[in-house]
């Protein structure tokens, strides 16, 4: 018996020596970083690592307060470059940038929140707000906009809400955004296709299907991202897709969603699913809107928002012109809404929440930093801002504003309610049977149902 | 200060003290996060809030969920068929490398090479372009005459296997052990087989093969668990896509822990694979008496 118990023993150290390389770093950080094939690997831990680990210091006088985003390459240059401006201003105060792809920002961020090693500031979503809040990681600014370190005098206060949870504001919303088609532009003019606003679904796989026949390109609904725009056309039938413990509305209108996907891969017009199997989903620049060989393995158009047409353009080839549209709903006013893009938010972790209020004041209201930032997030919350740096923003941003002050605002409903904790994993559960029926391993029925139910009991069982 | 003096000479002190920096990372950095995943394992825990402990909620749970046995499935498969594939080559690579030349030094570093940057981010990274569709195993297969713009990650047929040929390819560290090992079987056998006329395939089957098998059997238990330890490579490369057909199950396990953080749940799918490598370790070395020559070199 000792022999047994022995090796059990030895495969248990073999086994945690790979796999806990990684947690020789301070405070469980970024334990799962690697597990790679063996201890000859270690390397892989490295990149990988260099998360959170430092977490904020007040070194004397000044400050170094980490901030954390995620976002695109034109993000992170503007935000880097505001932030070094507010170091010039406010010398002893330096920043460490983090920035990330979506999905990576998010599990870094609940890892670091873990080990109390959170950035000072951080990039909130709507999406996650309420989870962070319940879990009491965010400091309230109620305090710091009552004593004014937080100037919100020209701020719209319905979007100012939306960062309230409870009695508090928890965070502050840095630009406004709505849901936008992007769409290949050069392509469709090149086959004589004009796209017009307020597209219902019929039109818009009608006319996926004419793009298809005439240009080759084909469509990308939401892969990887299905819950924007299922959540989007469940809003026409006044269907709250995330209510609080279970899925609004019935199985059928799941189905029904399932169906464009298995009827667009049947006809041929919807983009095949290996195409996702080689990308990040999330990243703007790896988008088949934008990254693709050929027209075949690319889509005319992606679900996005305002706020990453900018990105796009950046991101598209030479000559290529994105274009941008609502999204397609059978009824676009109880559909389409504003949305605060992102937010900014203080950590209970962060050693000089002072200084990060003064720096959340500086990006709301500074016009400097604005005129370096330029509306890239969406349109800056304090009017007197947005007003002073239009002049200044390139067309990409003029366009935005006057296609949600023109296009959107006058035709959209009130935004549905933060979801809950539950919902990113209900959120998974989708993309899996999407990919199902893109594979032609499941009919729409099946997932359709499948969704209803098994979402369902996830939601019921937090 | 002389009794001083011998107390640190006696060699029992400093046998502890030498080793005294191995055993205070092993105990603060191995066993105590250790218990602590025990623990959580037996608790309902979102990584946010503190955990509350649930029995064996998170075990019964894993019996229901086909996605663990998904996992479980996908990792047998490839760790039984790397395992193998790259000991063979490791052994042939060692044998090839065996013969003394002006360029053995510069082989068998290059051979090693893989192994030391093959867990990398940048070559999976590397990896996940070479076989996109665009990529240049499409191109160079053009290149001689089959164009195809086939993906080989995107299909549930092959994804699996390019992740198998990465790790395949790490075999640099199985070859040294491997060739340490062949440059120590006599050459007085050799000898005297070609005495008796044996030919080149009789010497490899009846001498050094037998010869190897303490060897083969080390590589073969290293290899097996760190093969059901993969992460990075899947992790990068495909997340599991397309469809789970290449979701390892440590891949599974981060999922759970930090992208639904079900903490605890994740906790429990890593005591569950330890268990199974546990098992899998003793069985290999309850088959050792059937194949293993314990003769010695």
């Amino acid at each position: 018996m000792k022999k047994p118990i022995a090796l059990l023993l030895a495969a248990a150290m073999t086994a945690g020596l790979s796999a806990c390389g990684g947690s020789s770093e301070p405070a469980g950080t970024q334990a799962p970083a690697s597990s790679a094939a063996g201890g000859e690997t270690k390397e892989a831990q490295a990149p990988a690592a260099e998360g959170e680990t430092q977490a904020s210091q007040t070194p004397g006088e000044g400050a170094e307060l980490v901030v954390a985003w995620w976002g695109n390459q034109v993000r992170n240059e503007r935000t880097q470059a505001a932030l070094d401006l507010y170091s010039e201003q406010n010398p002893g105060v330096t920043f460490d940038g983090q920035f990330s792809e979506w999905a990576d920002y998010w599990n870094k961020l609940a890892t670091a929140a873990a080990g109390h090693s959170m950035p000072d500031i951080i990039q909130q979503d709507y999406k996650y707000i309420q989870q962070y809040v319940s879990n009491d990681l965010l400091v309230d600014l109620t305090p710091y906009i009552e004593d004014g370190t937080i100037d919100v005098s020209n701020c719209n206060e319905d979007i100012l809400n939306s960062g309230r949870i409870g009695d508090g504001i928890y965070a502050i919303c840095n630009g406004i955004n709505t849901p936008a088609l992007l769409y290949n532009k050069t392509a469709l003019d090149a086959a004589g296709i004009t796209v017009k606003d307020n597209m219902t679904l019929d039109e818009f796989v009608a006319l996926s299907k004419e793009i298809q026949e005439k240009t080759g390109y084909k469509t990308n609904l939401a892969y990887g991202n299905n819950e924007i725009l299922a959540e989007y056309l469940l809003r026409a039938d006044d269907i709250v897709m995330f209510e609080e413990d279970k899925l609004g509305g019935t199985a059928e209108d799941y189905v029904a969603y399932m169906k464009l996907y298995e009827d667009g891969i049947k006809e041929g017009w919807v983009i095949d699913a290996a195409v996702f199997a080689e990308t990040t989903i999330g990243s703007v620049e790896q988008n088949p809107l934008v990254y693709g060989t050929s027209p075949e393995t690319m889509s005319w158009c992606m679900c996005a928002y305002t706020n990453q047409l900018t990105a796009f353009r950046n991101a598209a080839p030479e000559g290529v012109e994105i274009g941008m549209t609502t999204w397609p709903s059978k009824d676009p006013a109880k559909s389409d809404y504003l949305k605060p893009s992102q937010f900014f938010s203080i950590t209970k972790d962060s050693a000089n929440p002072d200084e990060a209020a003064k720096v959340l004041n500086f990006i709301t209201n500074s016009v400097d930093c604005n005129n370096i930032l330029l509306g890239e997030r969406g349109i800056p919350l304090s009017s007197a801002v947005a007003e002073a740096i239009a002049p200044n923003m390139d067309e990409t941003s003029q366009e935005v504003i006057k296609f949600i002050n023109e296009v959107v605002s006058p035709n959209s409903s009130q935004i549905n309610p933060p979801a809950p904790d539950s919902a990113s994993e209900v959120n998974n559960l989708i993309n899996k049977l999407e990919e199902q029926v893109c594979y032609g391993q499941m009919s729409a029925e099946e997932a359709g149902k499948q969704l209803f139910e098994e979402g369902n009991a996830i939601m019921g069982s937090k | 200060m002389k009794s001083l003096r011998q107390k640190l000479g006696r060699e029992s002190v400093a046998g502890v003290l030498f080793t005294l920096p191995f055993t205070v990372g092993f105990l603060l950095f191995m066993i105590v996060p250790m218990g602590i995943s025990l623990y959580y394992s037996f608790c309902d825990y979102n990584i946010l809030s503190p955990p509350v402990f649930t029995g064996m909620k998170n075990f019964i749970t894993m019996f229901k969920d086909a996605t663990f046995f998904k996992a479980l499935r996908v990792t047998f498969f490839f760790a039984f068929v790397s395992v193998p594939l790259k000991l063979v080559f490791a052994l042939i690579v060692a044998m090839l490398l065996l013969e003394n030349s002006r360029m053995s030094g510069f082989y068998r570093a290059a051979y090693y090479l893989p192994s030391i940057i093959g867990g990398s981010v940048a070559v999976s990274i590397l990896w996940k372009r070479m076989f996109a569709m665009d990529g240049v195993i499409n191109k160079l297969l053009g290149a001689i005459g089959i164009q195809t713009s086939f993906s080989w990650l995107g299909s549930t047929k092959t994804a699996i296997w390019v992740l198998i040929l990465l790790v395949v390819w790490q075999f640099g560290s199985s070859m040294l052990i491997f060739l340490s090992s062949l440059k120590q079987v006599p050459q007085s056998l050799y000898e005297a087989a070609e005495v008796d006329g044996a030919s080149g395939p009789a010497k490899f089957f009846r001498i050094t093969l037998p010869l190897l098998t303490p060897t083969i059997f080390f590589n073969l238990v290293m290899q097996t668990i760190n093969g059901f330890l993969a992460f990075t490579q899947c992790y990068i490369i495909t997340q599991g896509k397309p469809m789970d057909s290449t979701l390892l199950y440590t891949v599974y396990m981060y999922q759970q822990s930090f992208e639904f953080h079900n903490t605890g749940y994740g906790a429990a799918l890593a005591w569950m694979m330890l268990a199974v490598i546990g098992l899998i370790t003793l069985f290999l070395f309850a088959t050792k008496k059937f194949w293993v020559y314990d003769g010695g070199l």
